[in-house]
């Protein structure tokens, strides 16, 4: 039972992680149906600043926010270089473009920066752990799971109060009956982007917590996570994402927790069998998005 | 006294399909103008033409004497033009109200923003009381009554309305009417594409009419009325 | 009367390959300068570097042959890496320089057979990589099998009873902890469990948890993993309470590793040499260091210096011969060759290289030797494909 619970807590704090990270593809494909694989290299980017900060000697509580302004930063500029002169393409063009851009930031961090992997350095107390109720809990689990429920309480709030988040809903669902209410395509896209270079930064501060290392190819896994989580939450769909993510993280929590030995071998197929056993009966994943058929800008 | 929107020799084309082919046109400041014609007539094209939603081949198109033949859509709200789409095209997942803030989204101004609410919110009560409910769940007059009242957010001073009979229980088709003479009656100066022909020429105080991407009739809806063109529009020949 | 043609056939080449390439050995390095391996190829071939450019400013090998590298960059991908060694086949160098992975280092294979040009890889440490590369590959570095010997013997002689291993099926490489499983069993110890891991998994909070769970804990955690995975595994035992010794290898030989805080104190690691004061790794070091103006933050830089001192004693054993078969023989023949890592044998070996292995402990965030132990020779397993 102990076990249990505490591997339902590893399942929590994963599937948090990867829940940020969907959410922040699925932000953007809701509105320009991009699905950017430079996603992860926004991560890559948060992660060196962390990176940065630590040989700075800037402290920990300040190097955060600051590499999640970065990754911000990033993903605005990367809206405004690369994808705007593609924005009408077909969703090929715009996939071939991140896959580009993810290519040309991975060998620009290998040139500007090392091919090797980088240390990161931590606050010790990111390594410890506390008891709770019998449970051992380590402190960035904690870290993880606070920090999810933080910006999902964020996101909503966006989404509901403040009229850019509303903005952003419906052009998700219409883009073009959106800006007949005046709504600046470009104003919604890059507020998409800054949205989901935030979710990066937050998913990449706790990604790198985990590992302590940055190196030019760290996006790439993560980017692989949300691509997958994303689509079984339903591609576009924000609380689709988050459901698609948590789920992922208890289908590879428990597997690797209570598949037998002989078979822990195949945990990934398995753990990839079960996703695509999910969407042979939900096709458009767990919550699919409101507009499937809507054009996309 | 200048015409409130000026139209020369609109074409859309859709790839090779040339769907509007040259057609001129205006409306005046405070009048109910009807685009009849069958399907395919290029009465769509020519509206989501005038608000950026599809791109104009070549021709102009002026609003309050400004040339607006390239603008983009956002651009256009705020100026004082829009649309009420063919299909309502609300935003299901929405609220009521989210889908009245985002018609409003162009305001600035707190004073014209409680206006905006107050008047939509009288024209529709049944808006008022539902205006927590996902748009998506509304019923179909409900919906639209919901698009044009998004469309009134923004206050315009030419409204143009695509096909708001659409589907609707005649009942209800008899309410949206009402609506639009109201509306004119509040100095909304409406164009109004429609499939009911009847009911549209009663309203309207001129008409178009369209077959095959160009006009083939115009004048006073009364004379329209009574036309060979109309007649002629709808069953197919040019 | 058809061989007769044949063999003078091959005079004729060999005389013509004679005297061209007699002034200038070409080495072919196809190697990773992009994607994952990078971060592991890199250092080598900067170690390389510095030994070429030390040889050729003394004139050469023996005083003449100047030495001539052909650098491409395979990005790490093992189709690429065939692609590259072919081409280098084609402009005729004397010796291929193949990435640290032994995977794409076999893919290399057909092509380093046909063209009878002996191979190294910059730091690949599977034993299978010249058992099935056949007579034209070569390693550089402890073999996987000798390591995992070195940490068992030492785990055991510190008094460890108990052990369980983490591996990834991924690569050979990371497969070591299985050797370690055969021979702290033969040792007479205890194999409590093991648990499999993708590289890159960037969650191990499930396995800790279940180790943590075990009772009684296990003495001794063996594993081969390297960045990023090595940290966060590190990271997830010590955070679930496990307290027991962790033994990596050399692919954690890295920055990261030694400042991973109070997490990375007292992790013991097998690499491939230490810099005691006056040893030729501290020169190598400091000549690192004057060359480039930063500290070598690893061995694998020595490597890289070592690989070029053991085809230049290859060279001068055959003669000052550029031929790549020469070449090739003669370094099958090499006995203790003075490396910055190690002395260095190929003579008796498939070509996988007889050198030391060292015991590294993080201490206080830097490293301590814990010894240069030589491995119980009848201990050792046999290379095995995972």
């Amino acid at each position: 039972m102990d076990l249990l619970l505490q591997q339902t807590v590893n399942a929590f704090a994963l599937g948090g992680t990867y829940a940020l990270l969907a959410l922040g593809l699925a932000v953007v494909f809701s509105i320009m149906g991009l699905i950017n694989f430079a996603h992860g290299e926004l991560m890559t980017i948060a992660g060196y600043t962390l990176m940065y900060c630590g040989i700075a000697g800037v402290s920990f509580m300040l190097a955060v926010p600051l590499a999640i302004a970065m990754a911000m930063i990033a993903a605005v500029l990367m809206e405004r270089i690369a994808f705007r002169p593609v924005r009408n393409s077909s969703g090929a063009t715009m996939l071939v473009t991140s896959f580009a851009v993810s290519m040309i930031l991975q060998v620009l961090f290998q040139n500007l920066i090392s091919t090797r992997s980088q240390a990161v350095i931590l606050p010790a107390i990111l390594s410890q752990s506390v008891t709770i109720g019998g449970l051992v809990i380590g402190v960035n689990k904690i870290a993880a799971i606070v920090a999810t429920i933080v910006m999902l309480i964020f996101l909503d709030i966006f989404m509901k109060r403040q009229k850019t988040g509303i903005a952003m809903r419906a052009a998700a669902e219409d883009f073009n009956i959106a800006r007949l209410m005046g709504i600046r395509a470009n104003t919604v896209i890059a507020g998409a982007f800054a949205l989901s270079g935030m979710l990066a930064g937050v998913a990449a501060v706790l990604w790198v917590s985990q590992r302590s290392s940055v190196d030019p190819h760290m996006g790439f896994l993560p980017v692989v996570k949300a691509f997958i989580a994303a689509i079984l939450g339903g591609l576009g769909s924000l609380r689709g994402a988050v459901a698609g993510g948590f789920l992922l993280g208890f289908i590879e929590i428990y597997l690797a927790a209570f598949l037998p030995p002989g078979l822990q071998e195949f945990r990934d197929p398995i753990g990839l069998s079960i996703v695509v056993a999910i969407l042979l009966f939900r096709p458009n994943g767990l919550i699919p998005a409101a507009s499937l058929k809507s054009e996309k800008v | 006294m200048a015409s409130l929107l000026s139209v020369q020799s609109l074409a859309v084309s859709y790839g090779p399909i040339e769907a509007v082919r040259g057609v001129d046109f205006d409306i005046q400041k405070g009048e109910i103008v009807a685009f009849l014609g069958a399907n395919g007539a290029g009465k769509s094209s020519t509206l989501n033409a005038l608000v950026g939603l599809v791109p104009v081949a070549s021709g102009t198109v002026s609003f309050k004497g400004e040339d607006i033949t390239d603008w983009a859509p956002e651009n256009l709200a705020p100026a004082g033009l829009t649309l009420s789409p063919e299909g309502r095209r609300v935003f299901g997942a929405l609220s009521v109200a989210e889908n009245l803030r985002m018609g409003a989204f162009s305001i600035k101004d707190k004073v014209a923003l409680e206006a905006a609410w107050e008047r939509v919110y009288t024209l529709f009560p049944i808006l008022h009381e539902r205006r927590d409910q996902f748009a998506g769940t509304l019923s179909g007059g409900q919906q639209q009554m919901l698009a044009v009242g998004r469309a009134l957010m923004s206050n315009p001073s030419l409204l143009l309305l695509d096909e708001p009979s659409l589907g609707l229980a005649p009942k209800i088709v008899g309410q949206i009417f009402d609506l639009i003479a109201l509306l004119r009656d509040q100095g909304v100066t409406l164009a109004l594409v429609e499939q009911n022909v009847s009911m549209a020429l009663e309203i309207a105080d001129r008409g178009y009419v369209l077959a095959s991407g160009k006009i083939v009739a115009s004048g006073p809806a009364a004379e329209l009325a009574r036309s060979e063109a109309l007649k002629s529009a709808y069953l197919g020949g040019e | 009367m058809k061989k007769t043609l044949l063999a003078s056939t091959m005079v004729v080449a060999a005389a013509l390959a004679g005297p061209v390439s007699a002034e200038a050995l070409k080495i072919g390095l196809a190697t990773a300068q992009t994607g994952g391996l990078a971060g592991y190829d890199g250092p080598v071939i900067e170690g390389l570097h510095i030994a070429v450019d030390e040889i050729n400013a003394a004139g050469g090998i023996n005083g003449k042959i100047m030495i001539e590298l052909i650098e491409k960059d395979v990005r790490s991908d093992a189709a690429q890496t065939a692609i590259a060694v072919q081409e280098l086949a084609d402009e005729g160098v004397s010796v291929l320089v193949l990435p640290c992975d032994a995977d794409p280092s076999l893919a290399a294979i057909g092509t380093v057979t046909t063209a009878q040009i002996p191979a190294i890889s910059t730091c690949a440490s599977s034993p299978t990589l010249p058992m099935i590369g056949g007579d034209y590959m070569f390693a550089n570095f402890p073999g996987d099998n000798v390591q995992a010997t070195v940490s068992a013997e030492w785990a055991w002689a510190q008094g460890h009873k108990s052990a369980y291993i983490i591996y990834s099926p991924d690569t050979q490489y990371t497969t070591m902890p299985l050797y370690f499983a055969d021979v702290f069993s033969a040792l007479g110890g205890t194999m409590m469990g093991q648990d499999t891991h993708t590289i890159g998994q960037q969650d191990f909070s499930a396995i800790a948890t279940r180790i943590a769970a075990l009772n009684p804990q296990p003495d001794v955690i063996m594993t081969s993993s390297y960045e990023p995975d090595f940290p966060s595994m590190l990271k997830a035992l010590r955070a679930a309470g496990v307290t027991a010794q962790v033994i990596g290898s050399d692919g954690i030989d890295s920055p990261t590793t030694f400042s991973l805080g109070d997490v990375g104190e007292g992790v013991v690691f097998s690499t491939a040499g230490h810099a005691t004061e006056g040893s030729p790794l501290a020169d190598f070091n400091a000549k690192y260091e004057a060359v480039t103006g930063n500290a070598s933050e690893t061995v694998f830089n020595a490597v890289g210096y070592d690989l070029v001192v053991v085809v230049a004693e290859a060279v001068k054993a055959a003669g000052g011969s550029t031929d790549p078969v020469a070449i090739r023989d003669a370094m099958a023949e090499l006995e203790n060759v003075r490396g910055a890592t190690s002395l260095i044998t190929y003579k008796g070996t498939n070509g996988m290289p007889v050198r030391e292995v060292t015991l590294i402990r993080v201490k206080n965030g830097a490293r301590e030797l814990v010894g240069q132990p030589s491995p119980t020779a009848s201990l050792i397993p046999p290379a095995r494909m995972q």
